[in-house]
């Protein structure tokens, strides 16, 4: 290297400064490196959580950018239902989201639910049946109402068959209005009619449809749900004062006003025994929640818990009913065990013990059983193959007839409507699998790696080939906490819910919860990290200390010139959400 | 617009009306208010910089010649200790050439622990190619601030801005402070004479073998000596705008005088009073206040002292094993002056980690000095019982 030699530099001449003469473009540093970054998107832990198979981190980026169309459109694409599930869903996404490790998980579902109202104020145009195979769903759960949705989408006719009165499955008879109001399921059914789907009501198959009827459809999917109130195996639970939780909500959510005395005690941890103690209140009795394990173990959604509080129910925790009392046919009260929490069990929970001497007496007019329900399927022909509790199916919902598809509660998964959402979406790729080569086996279930996030659900988007984000492959990665560099992040508080007071909403049967404003359901989406996904920050551009990263041509989102990038790794080091990842040279 | 500011804020006034693109500081003591007012105009969005706290005064110095070096105008301000460990990159910054300007809060270095005034942290800094200019109050600091920038660019060469801890820091006075109009029109947008251009990069601060060594020394040298009379130029401009000048040198009522003082600081305002009182009584003592240091004024200084009997100078300073700073300065550049017309100087040390400077004790060394027949060595320290 020469320097620059001047006699002294009078003013307005540069000063005389240790810089080289010519310009170091020669100098391709690039030839030192052993290492190079790539542009590799990563799947965000939320799309790889959601049972439904929902790009939750792609339409946050959607809104982020403003381009709320192409957002609601995205979760249209995997989700029939964003205004139900952004009230109901549990939302495992939130528990995944990598933003907890700064300040609290992003509210995907005010998000979520916001674009669902959005979507809900207009209606699409038909879909065109392109398709000639007839499609019979079974049931108008979540899983027939997403099963029939993503059919009819694929150009299917589908004809939606109902036992009940009214479509919606377990989102009408088990879930209370002050949780889901009826005008948006009403209005959410009303939207898959209009977009073709045909809906036959009062047809209960096994019952005022043979099975047989069924031949009219080239396949069927089935999706009755699980109905019947498992017992508690004691005696007297089936006698007077003792009613399912289930049948209890059921009875209340048509509009009925049953008498349940003063005190109420559900039994029972999961939303069912929420909603049955809310609901119960809400008809003028004092509610309490008994269950085995702690509040820690309960499976219930914690805001519903939270709020159930807030109104007024009380619970007793690490305790069952082992006996009834009566006196002439009236339940009087009911006698309870003490519990401890021993070694976890197959749920990975502490399994509740019971302290035999230990035990106390609980007044009760009527108590709810709410431990979960039995799926019944006496309807179905033998050769659909089923292991008891549930119907056996493979990963598109296939069972062992060939054109009977399967999912929601009846088949062996969580029981949620995410799941069956999920599983509804599953076997609607089965049956237009099947379609398409027929005769086939079908394939393994690591051969739809490239049709999903990581091991998340199936992505309709993907296997329909008209994913809007294109992201670089194999995205099968999930986004680890420490590739998230929360150094470029600065806290911003969550938008929390607008909800009632408890005085309020135990009052009536009105909606507890508002969401959140749509402004700040769109800020809300500012919060999200974009995990995994390179999102055109320019971070990699503003660190790289050898200028050789650009905007990049033709769908290329950044330049990385390597004729002089050194490898030193700044860039995927700084890059905030780990979309970036350095190679070995030559392999 | 006249406000009561301290002096901090009147750096940090000073320095947003030069519409500084870059502060880079560690904020964290001995830090002032200055970058803390610097920082709240960033947020405010009044002022248009990137403002980069970093983990130490060694980092904020490095982060300045980095954005100095892209440009763009850039600011940092410091004290005692912070000083000192900025060092290297001192010398870095000068090297380089790059016109910053930063502030440094005149604090006595440790141990022992201590926030108050003295000149030791700036004047270790003496050979490190920085400019250094001494303030005497809140309107000369927010005046300065904005001729540093001016100067600096011109000559390519950092400048310091120094003030008296606590009592100019922390002191409340008015201050004028000029239009962004006015400051605009007289310090336009820094224009690098030479800097990173992406599209036709080049090395900087590589090797430099002992063939040039010299003569980017010898260029540096020189724009030190060609920054004095650009900031006579840089003056007359901003009194133009202003009405206020201030001067490398300013002679106060030091015509025919017997004594002359010398100061640097705000001693120079106690010396005013106490001159002021000698004049009213019929002694013919004046002032002399030395605002810039390096460049050393060395022709002003022989002009003003030239043929004045007695030279107090007084150091808010020590060299250990030589002397108070200004007043070995001083000496050498009178060495030239034919023996005639050379004044005995009485070198004074005192006021070190804040001690007060009243007029009494300025009295007093002007007595000593008007009697004593020349300098002893022990006279050096004012106000220590040995």
């Amino acid at each position: 290297m020469s320097q620059k030699r001047h006699s002294a530099s009078p003013d307005g001449e540069p000063p005389v400064v240790a810089m080289s003469d010519t310009s170091t473009l020669e100098n391709k540093t690039g030839s030192w490196k052993y290492i190079r970054p790539i542009y590799r998107d990563q799947v965000a832990p939320c799309n790889a959580t959601c049972p439904v198979g929902i790009d939750i981190e792609g339409f946050m980026n959607f809104l982020r950018e403003r381009e709320r169309e192409e957002a609601c459109k995205l979760v249209l694409r995997e989700n029939p239902i964003p205004a139900i599930t952004g009230r109901v869903c549990d939302h495992p996404c939130e528990k995944a989201c990598h933003r907890r490790r700064l300040d609290q998980g992003l509210a995907v579902h005010a998000v979520e639910r916001m674009m669902g109202d959005l979507i809900l104020a207009d209606l699409p145009d038909i879909l065109l049946v392109t398709r000639p195979e007839k499609i019979g769903v079974v049931g108008s759960g979540p899983a027939g109402l997403a099963c029939a949705y993503h059919l009819a989408r694929l150009g299917f006719e589908v004809t939606i068959l109902e036992a009940a009165a009214e479509a919606g499955g377990m989102l009408r008879l088990g879930i209370p209005e002050f949780r889901l109001p009826r005008r948006v399921l009403d209005r959410q059914i009303e939207w898959l009619k209009a977009l073709g789907i045909e809906f036959r009501l009062n047809a209960r198959i096994g019952d005022t449809v043979p099975w047989d009827d069924l031949g009219e459809f080239d396949a069927v999917f089935v999706a009755t749900g699980a109905h019947r109130g498992r017992g508690m195996g004691i005696e007297g639970e089936t006698g007077p004062g003792f009613r399912s939780g289930l049948e209890f909500l059921k009875e209340v959510n048509a509009g009925g006003r049953p008498d349940v005395g003063k005190q109420v005690v559900v039994v029972g941890g999961g939303n069912t025994a929420i909603d049955c103690a809310r609901t119960a209140l809400r008809l003028g009795a004092d509610a309490l929640v008994l269950y085995r394990r702690t509040r820690n173990e309960m499976p219930a959604i914690a805001q519903e818990v939270d709020e159930a509080e807030r109104e007024g129910v009380r619970f007793t925790f690490l305790a069952a009913p082992v006996a009834v009392n009566r006196a002439e046919q009236v339940l009087e009260s009911i006698e309870c065990v003490r519990m401890e929490l021993g070694p976890p069990d197959e749920s990975g929970r502490r399994r509740p013990v019971p302290l035999e001497d230990d035990r106390f007496t609980l007044q009760a007019d009527t108590v709810l059983t709410a431990i979960g329900e039995v799926a019944e399927f006496d309807y179905l022909p033998d050769d659909v193959e089923a292991d008891g509790a549930s119907v056996v199916v493979t990963l598109l919902g296939g069972t062992s007839s060939t054109v009977v598809f399967a999912g929601g509660d009846m088949v062996e998964q969580p029981r949620s409507v995410a799941y069956a959402l999920g599983s509804g979406k599953r076997a609607a790729i089965g049956i237009d699998d099947y379609f398409w080569n027929r005769g086939e086996e079908e394939p393994e279930a690591a051969d739809w790696d490239s049709f999903r996030f990581a091991d998340g659900n199936l992505s309709m988007a993907r296997w329909y080939g008209d994913d809007p984000i294109p992201r670089s492959a194999p995205n099968n990665r999930v986004v680890r906490p420490e590739d998230v560099n929360l150094n470029h992040f600065v806290p911003v508080p969550r938008h929390e819910d607008r909800e009632l007071s408890g005085e309020a909403s135990a009052a009536g049967f009105d909606e507890v919860n508002a969401g959140v404003a749509e402004q700040d359901a769109m800020d809300e989406a500012n919060r999200c990290f974009n995990c995994g996904v390179c999102n055109g920050c320019e971070l990699c551009m503003l660190f790289c200390p050898d200028v050789a990263i650009t905007r990049g041509k033709n769908g290329e989102r950044f330049h990385v010139d390597m004729s002089y990038c050194k490898g030193c790794g700044v860039c995927a080091e700084e890059c905030p959400r780990g979309a970036i990842v350095m190679t070995r040279e030559g392999l | 617009m006249k406000k009561v500011i301290m002096g901090n804020h009147a750096v940090s006034w000073g320095a947003q009306l030069s519409r500084v693109e870059v502060i880079s500081a560690y904020p964290i003591t001995p830090q002032t208010q200055v970058v803390e007012e610097l920082s709240e105009m960033c947020a405010q969005g009044t002022l248009a910089a990137r403002f980069i706290p970093v983990e130490s005064e060694h980092s904020a110095m490095a982060a300045c010649i980095g954005a100095s070096a892209a440009g763009v105008r850039t600011f940092t301000a410091t004290s005692s200790q912070g000083l000192a460990l900025m060092h290297e990159l001192l010398h870095w910054a000068s090297l380089g050439r790059h016109p910053i300007v930063m502030a440094n809060i005149n604090r006595a270095l440790g141990p022992g622990w201590n926030i108050w005034t003295d000149q030791n942290d700036s004047l270790s800094q003496r050979d490190t190619g920085w400019m250094q200019f001494y303030c005497e109050n809140n309107q000369e600091v927010l005046d300065t601030t904005i001729q540093a920038f001016k100067l600096a660019e011109r000559v390519d060469l950092p400048a310091m801005i120094i003030l008296d801890a606590f009592f100019l820091s922390h002191t409340s006075e008015p201050v004028d402070i000029p239009s962004a109009e006015t400051v605009d029109s007289f310090l336009p947008q820094r224009e690098a004479k030479v800097k990173l251009d992406v599209s036709d990069p080049r090395a900087f601060n590589g090797l430099v073998r002992p063939d040039s060594y010299t003569e980017m020394r010898k260029d540096q040298h020189d724009a030190m000596e060609r920054a004095l009379s650009a900031l006579e130029e840089v003056e007359v401009e901003w009194e133009q705008l202003t009405g206020r000048r201030y001067g490398a040198v300013e002679a106060y009522r030091a015509d025919d005088a017997e004594l002359l003082l010398v100061t640097s600081g705000t001693i120079t305002s106690t010396a005013r009073h106490v001159v002021n009182e000698c004049r009213d009584r019929g002694d013919a003592i004046g002032l002399v206040k030395m605002k810039a240091f390096r460049p050393f004024p060395t022709a002003e200084i022989r002009k003003v002292l030239k043929g004045v009997k007695r030279v107090a100078v007084l150091d808010r300073n020590i060299s250990p094993g030589h002397g108070g700073i200004f007043a070995e300065e001083i000496r050498a550049a009178l060495y030239d002056v034919p023996l005639d017309d050379r004044p005995t100087i009485f070198g004074y040390v005192l006021g070190l980690g804040g001690r007060d400077v009243t007029p009494p004790v300025i009295e007093e060394i002007i007595t000593e000095a008007r009697a004593a027949k020349g300098p002893k060595r022990e006279d050096l320290w004012v106000g220590v019982t040995s």
